[in-house]
C-alpha cells in the first residue's frame, strides 16, 4: 500500500471515527435543548405548569390580520352583538388579545374541568373586569402578589368535584384563566422556575415548530382519554406516544401533525397506512382540481419513530368553503 | 514465488487486495466515484449555508423542512437509490472485465494463486475503496444538515444509514461481479436490471419484486420513502416490508452466493483476448 493510500484510508477512518464518536456522546450524554439554543415557544410558557401534557398557542393577533380572516369576516357575529360584550367587559377579541396558551395537566385528565389553564395575553382594563365579576358575585383576592377574582357557584356548593373558577392577573398584560388550583399552579410555575421550560420532551417539541401561528405538543395518551374515546377503538389506535400539530394562517393554511410511536415498527405500519390513504385520496380526487391541489398537498414523511403528514389547504378549496358560508348566511337572513 | 509454489487463497487475495486497492483509489474511475458522492456534500453545504442567512433550504407547504428529513431524503434519493447501486455496478463490473480489456488479465492468471483469489481481492478493495469514500460523504452530509441538538434522536438511524449503505455496496458489488465475470456486456445488463427491471417490479403487486435487492434494502431503511413522482408513489403503496432477520438473510444470501459463482465463473472460464 502506498503512502498515499495509507493517507487516503486514514482521512477517511478519521472522519468516521469523530463523526460516530461525537454521536455517541452525544446519545450517551443527551444534550438537553437548552445547551444549543434559546427556550422555543412564548415567554407565557413560563406560567404552564411543569407536569402540563397538552400545550397549545395561537397568535390571534395575526390569525386576526391574516388574509383568511378577511375573507371570512363578514361572515362572523354582528356588530351588535360584539358591542353588548365590549361595553360590559371593555374587551374587543379583534383589537385587544394578542395571543393564547391552553394547557392540559395530566395529573387530573379525567376530570377535564380541573385541568385546564387558559394564559391570554392581551391589553386589558383590570380594574373595569374586577368591578364587573365582584358585581356578579365574584370575590378578590391576592395571592404570591397577584390579584385573583374567584367564582363559586352557589347551586354546586355541595358537589365534592366542584371547583372554583378564578381569573389571575399574572402580568399586566397576561391573565391566566382555569379552575382556583390551575391558576395558583400558573404563577408558583413562573416563580418556582419549575414550569414546562424545564421539560425537555415538550421543549424538544416546540423547538422543532417555526414559522407557525397555531401550534399544539403534548402526549398523545392525554388526547385519547380527554376523548373518551372508547376501548375498542383505542385498542385499534397506533402506539402513539407524543404529538405535534402545527399550523400557519395568513392567505391559506398550511400545517404539519407530527406524532412520535412508541417503536420503529409502530410508525412504520402508521406510515404505511397514510400512504395508502393518500394514495387513494389523489386517485379519487383525479377529476376535481380543488381536492386534487390539497390531495397533492399532503405529503407523508418521517424517520425511525416519527410520523409527519404536512398539508396546504389551496385557494380554491377556502373559495368553495366561502361561497358555501356565504350562501348559508344568506338563507338566514332570509 | 520465484519457485512456484501455490499461495494460500487467504494470503492470495490479501496480496492481490494490497496491490488493487491502491489502483482503485487512483484510477480516473475514481473521480467519477468522488463527483457522484461529492454532489450530497454540495446540495448540504449550500443547505447550510442558506440556513446561516436564516432562510430555510427546504419548505413544503410554506413550512420549512427539519434538516434531519432532508438528509433522510438524501438517503433515499441519492445513495440508495443512485450512487450505491451505480458504483457497485462500475466497479463490480469492472473487477474482471478491465483486466480483460487492458489485456492483462494473463499476467495475473500465470502467477501462482487461485483464479478465484484474484477475483476476492479485486472485490474486497472494491469494498474498502467505496465504504472509504461513500460513508464519510454520509457523515458529512449527516453533521451539516442536522442541528446539534437533534443528534440524539437521530443518531441510532445515522448508524443504521451506515451500515445499510456498506451492505448495500457489498450486495451490488457481489452481484455485478458475478454479471461482469459471466456476461459479455456487463455493464448494459446491469444498467437494465438496476434502473429497470428493479424499479419496474417495485412498483408493481406481486412477489417479483423478490427478486430485487432493493427490496430487502428499502424495508431497512429508517426513513420514510419520499413519494415526489409517479414511479415512487407506485413504490411506495405497494411497499412491503419483511422482518429484519427476513431481509438480512436474504441480502447476506445474495452476497455469498453471488460472490460464490462469480469466483467459480472465474476459475472455470477461459478468457480470449481479442487481438
Amino acid at each position: 500500500m502506498s503512502t498515499k493510500t495509507r493517507y487516503f484510508v486514514a482521512i477517511s477512518g478519521a472522519i468516521l471515527a469523530i463523526g460516530l464518536g461525537t454521536g455517541l456522546v452525544a446519545s450517551y450524554m443527551g444534550f438537553p435543548v437548552s445547551v444549543f439554543s434559546t427556550a422555543a415557544g412564548p415567554d407565557e410558557l413560563q406560567y404552564v405548569p411543569a407536569d402540563a401534557a397538552v400545550v397549545a398557542y395561537a397568535n390571534i393577533r395575526e390569525v386576526m390580520n391574516s388574509d383568511l380572516r378577511q375573507r371570512f369576516k363578514d361572515i362572523g357575529p354582528t356588530t351588535d352583538q360584539k358591542n353588548e360584550f365590549e361595553e360590559k367587559t371593555g374587551l374587543d377579541f379583534e383589537e385587544d388579545i394578542d395571543s393564547v396558551v391552553l394547557a392540559v395537566t395530566g395529573s387530573v385528565a379525567n376530570q377535564p374541568q380541573k385541568s385546564f389553564l387558559v394564559l391570554g395575553k392581551g391589553r386589558y382594563d383590570a380594574a373595569r373586569l374586577e368591578a364587573l365579576a365582584i358585581e356578579h358575585g365574584a370575590q378578590a383576592t391576592d395571592y404570591q402578589g397577584k390579584r385573583i377574582l374567584m367564582h363559586t357557584d352557589q347551586n354546586s356548593s355541595g358537589d365534592p368535584n366542584h371547583e372554583d373558577v378564578a381569573v389571575g392577573f399574572v402580568e399586566a398584560d397576561l391573565v391566566a384563566f382555569g379552575n382556583l388550583a390551575m391558576v395558583k399552579a400558573s404563577i408558583d410555575a413562573r416563580r418556582e422556575n419549575r414550569n414546562i421550560v424545564s421539560n425537555n420532551d415538550m421543549m424538544k417539541l416546540v423547538n422543532e415548530l417555526d414559522n407557525s401561528n397555531a401550534w399544539a405538543v403534548g402526549r398523545f395518551d392525554a388526547i385519547a382519554q380527554q376523548a373518551n374515546l372508547p376501548s375498542e377503538v383505542q385498542a385499534y389506535m397506533p402506539q402513539i406516544t407524543w404529538f405535534s400539530a402545527a399550523g400557519h394562517i395568513n392567505g391559506g393554511v398550511s400545517g404539519q401533525f407530527k406524532a412520535e410511536a412508541k417503536d420503529e415498527q409502530s410508525a412504520q405500519n402508521l406510515r404505511d397506512v397514510l400512504g395508502g390513504f393518500l394514495a387513494m385520496a389523489r386517485m379519487q380526487a383525479a377529476n376535481k382540481p380543488a381536492l386534487q391541489q390539497l390531495a397533492d398537498s399532503m405529503i407523508l414523511s418521517g424517520d425511525g419513530k416519527t410520523v409527519a403528514l404536512s398539508f396546504s389547504i389551496p385557494t380554491e378549496v377556502l373559495d368553495v368553503l366561502e361561497s358555501l358560508a356565504k350562501g348559508r348566511q344568506g338563507v338566514v337572513q332570509q | 514465488m520465484t519457485t512456484g509454489a501455490r499461495m494460500s487463497f487467504t494470503t492470495a487475495a490479501r496480496r492481490v487486495f494490497d496491490l488493487s486497492l491502491g489502483e482503485m483509489l487512483w484510477s480516473r474511475r475514481t473521480i467519477f466515484m468522488a463527483l457522484v458522492v461529492a454532489g450530497p456534500v454540495l446540495l448540504a453545504l449550500i443547505a447550510r449555508g442558506v440556513e446561516v442567512f436564516g432562510m430555510s433550504a427546504l419548505r413544503v407547504n410554506g413550512r420549512p423542512v427539519p434538516g434531519f428529513s432532508i438528509f433522510g431524503v438524501m438517503i433515499w434519493s441519492l445513495y440508495l437509490f443512485f450512487i450505491v447501486p451505480v458504483l457497485g455496478l462500475f466497479y463490480g463490473t469492472a473487477l474482471m472485465a478491465d483486466e480483460v480489456e487492458d489485456k492483462t488479465i494473463t499476467y495475473l492468471f500465470t502467477r501462482p494463486v487461485a483464479r478465484g483469489a484474484v477475483l476476492v481481492g479485486k472485490y474486497l478493495a472494491y469494498l474498502a475503496c467505496t465504504i472509504l469514500v461513500v460513508l464519510p460523504s454520509v457523515m458529512i452530509v449527516y453533521f451539516m444538515l442536522v442541528p446539534f441538538s437533534q443528534l440524539p434522536s437521530t443518531f441510532g438511524n445515522l448508524v443504521i444509514d451506515l451500515g445499510l449503505l456498506a451492505l448495500g455496496l457489498a450486495v451490488y458489488g457481489a452481484l455485478f461481479a458475478f454479471v461482469g465475470a459471466f456476461f459479455k456486456r456487463p455493464l448494459l445488463i446491469g444498467l437494465v436490471y438496476t434502473f429497470g427491471f428493479q424499479q419496474t417490479v417495485l412498483a408493481l403487486p406481486g412477489s417479483l419484486k423478490q427478486f430485487t435487492v432493493a427490496f430487502y434494502m428499502n424495508a431497512l431503511v429508517p426513513h420514510v420513502m419520499p413519494s415526489d413522482g409517479v414511479s415512487s408513489l407506485l413504490q411506495s403503496m405497494f411497499k412491503e416490508n419483511p422482518p429484519l432477520w427476513v431481509c438480512l438473510f436474504w441480502l447476506f444470501a445474495i452476497l455469498a452466493g453471488f460472490l460464490y459463482l462469480a469466483t467459480r465463473v472465474v476459475e472455470r472460464k477461459e478468457y480470449i483476448l481479442e487481438q
